[in-house]
């Protein structure tokens, strides 16, 4: 059974797998099937991402756009201050480069983690201090869950189908 | 199709391929013994529960012992804060320097700071670029130590100064006489390298948090501790979705604080070596002070991690091997150091250079000789003992090394900046340095401030990388007995 184009999903399915291999099996079912579904496990895990979400996260292009901005912003920075008030010190250029060059690469690295940072609360939707029907405080001690949204009428289904991949507990909540 | 499988079939077929079903539905208590049963006999010894609870175990309500050691710190905190008021009310004068020796205690202790902040990124970024496993168990306290010791250096250059209100003068802004910092000179290029390196370990060590921050939110037992970590945690779920962007956010920050890492101490060390004070101008001395700060943090690193492991009984989790790691690096880097302070010495002579052999002839012999020898034993001798493999794991021994270490490593700090100045070109400007109350009062202060941020964090949030620890662990497995067998264990690889 598929998920419809025009069924809302209105009710969520919690299963709670202890198994790796149980769990990416359900993900790869429940992905295939185009249920709307979200995996929450205690750790980052190679497997459940590329199974469940493969491909590269974007959040380098964040760091990109920081590093290039740092760079500019750290030349600029040197330059353009030295070029306002220009003093020869230590028999050095007014714009000596090699010397901009340090300050250049502290900004590179400085706006790039800065924004990487804003890209990882960007795209991971943080803060959210709003508890997720699907969420279970076992999800961050010892147990993988697999939360799927589905309509109504086919909540048994589903149910039935995440025991059979070996759901040690499934539970069935309102909303998504 | 997922919903369309009768019962009984024992497998499931989709988009081609085909998945075993376990043939019956076992009941909760028995999936949890067979997970349980799995899972330690993957790992040797814990489990992902006990590794939770041990590490939040830590963060229980403090007993007598804590609040000793709190209020310790504050004491000590106290007598360096009395000491810098006497120095602002009186003058800089109330302190050691005086010419010719015009960087003396404050700065050597600055740059022992920044050397010890400098090994927790080091374990945490660099060895994670290098899926060195043993870092798991000690990075958090080498991320925490990283941040409250750069935290406890910045206020070096601000107590060095003198006047302490006009410390936005460093500060790139356009004052009332148009000048801007000399964006040439390297001191400035600290300031910068120093306020990166501030700002990219926090963030570093926060994002690391945040997951396991809401580990400790879903534990919470009062109101209080759920509302402060559901605020801490951003509201971390653990989704697929934010792991996928966590795991690349990480990895670009390590990638970040990778080159900061080294960029860091070299700029500290241009702070001499751009100079051309004899013992100072040495193309050496950002490797040397790279080595050096290494070897100074993972002692540090030791030092901490010990008594927090018999305390807390972490001892499942720090293990010996981490300890044998760790001795292997330090082992390294002592040798590093070593080899630099001989080149230091072969270079003076090799230079045939009047002021730098005298230089190099005064530090062993001169007046102020007690001081390299102190270095060149804690530094270069004592640690020669970790050759012998017992002494790697043996706890009391790298305790009291590790100890010994960071006065020695404080000591060359010491050698480098006062005993160049004390005698550099002309013997008429010739001096030593005296030691005042104040210098050594705002040095315990400074361990007090350090001790007493490190004290306050290990009760309020997780010392130990919960979620990190787990991904290293092999993740249980109902159908394929032999995944995650090599080299999973949480033991390092060796």
């Amino acid at each position: 059974m598929m998920m419809r184009e025009d069924a809302k999903p209105t009710k969520t399915v919690v299963g709670v797998f202890g198994f790796m291999d149980d769990l990416t099996k359900a993900i790869t079912s429940v992905k295939a099937e185009k249920f709307p579904f979200t995996v929450y496990s205690p750790f980052a895990s190679h497997e459940i991402e590329d199974t469940a979400l493969p491909g590269k996260s974007p959040v380098r292009f964040f760091t990109a756009v920081g590093a290039i901005t740092g760079l500019i912003a750290g030349f600029s920075l040197a330059i353009l201050t030295a070029m306002d008030y220009p003093l020869r010190v230590g028999a050095k250029d007014i714009v000596a480069i090699p010397s901009i060059i340090v300050i250049g690469y502290e900004c590179t690295i400085l706006f790039g983690a800065l924004f990487t940072l804003l890209g990882l609360v960007t795209m991971c939707r943080l803060p959210n201090l709003f508890r997720s029907p699907g969420y279970d405080a076992r999800f961050s001690d010892n147990k993988f869950g697999l939360v799927v949204g589905c309509s109504p009428e086919q909540v048994k289904e589903v149910e039935s189908s995440l025991r059979r991949f070996g759901a040690e507990d499934v539970e069935v909540r309102d909303g998504l | 199709m997922l919903a369309s499988q009768p019962l009984s079939v024992q497998s499931l077929s989709v988009s081609g391929n085909t998945f075993p079903i376990p043939d019956v539905v076992v009941s909760d208590a028995e999936n949890e013994i067979v997970f349980e049963r799995r899972q330690k006999r993957y790992t040797g010894e814990v489990t992902y529960t006990e590794v939770t609870d041990t590490v939040l175990n830590v963060m229980n309500p403090p007993k007598g012992g804590w609040w000793a050691l709190l209020f310790t710190c504050i004491a000590m905190v106290g007598i360096g804060a009395w000491a810098w008021t006497v120095q602002i009310i009186n003058g800089i004068g109330e302190s050691g320097k005086s010419h010719p020796i015009m960087w003396g205690f404050y700065i050597t202790t600055f740059v022992f700071w920044v050397g010890i902040a400098h090994s927790g990124t080091l374990i945490s970024a660099v060895l994670y670029l290098f899926r060195a496993k043993f870092r798991m168990p000690i990075y958090r306290l080498a991320e925490a130590m990283t941040v409250f010791a750069v935290l406890t250096a910045g206020l070096f250059p601000l107590i060095h100064m003198g006047r302490v209100w006009f410390f936005y003068w460093l500060m790139p802004y356009p004052n009332q006489r148009a000048l801007w910092p000399n964006f040439k000179s390297p001191l400035v290029w600290d300031v910068f390298a120093v306020s990166t390196y501030l700002t990219v370990s926090s963030t570093f060590f926060i994002v690391g948090l945040i997951p396991d921050i809401a580990v400790a939110r879903d534990r919470a037992k009062t109101w209080v501790h759920r509302w402060l970590y559901t605020i801490t945690s951003l509201g971390w779920r653990g989704s697929h979705a934010q792991w996928k962007h966590y795991s690349g956010a990480y990895l670009l920050f390590a990638a970040f604080a990778t080159p900061l890492v080294v960029s860091v101490h070299s700029v500290v060390s241009w702070d001499f070596a751009m100079s051309i004070v004899p013992g100072w101008h040495a193309t050496i001395f950002p490797p040397y002070f790279v080595a050096g700060a290494i070897f100074s943090g993972v002692a540090m690193v030791m030092t901490l991690a010990i008594p927090l492991r018999k305390v807390f009984s972490l001892e499942r989790i720090i293990r010996l091997e981490h300890f044998d790691a760790m001795s292997k690096l330090i082992l390294l880097t002592c040798n590093v150091v070593s080899y630099s302070y001989a080149t230091e010495f072969y270079m003076a002579w090799f230079s045939n250079n009047t002021f730098e052999r005298y230089q190099f002839w005064f530090r062993p012999f001169g007046f102020m000789a007690w001081a390299f020898w102190i270095m060149f034993f804690c530094n270069c001798v004592f640690p020669q003992l970790l050759w012998i493999k017992k002494l790697r794991t043996h706890i009391g021994f790298l305790f009291v090394l590790s100890i010994f270490i960071n006065i020695g490593m404080w000591f060359e700090r010491f050698n480098i900046i006062t005993q160049s100045l004390a005698a550099d070109y002309i013997p008429y400007s010739w001096g030593g340095y005296n030691f005042s109350w104040v210098d050594w009062g705002i040095l315990i202060g400074s361990f007090g401030w350090f001790g007493m941020q490190m004290t306050l964090f290990l009760k309020f949030f997780p010392i130990i990388a919960i979620c990190e620890i787990k991904e290293i662990m092999p993740p249980p497995m109902r159908g394929n007995d032999e995944h995650g067998k090599v080299g999973t264990d949480a033991s390092p690889a060796h």
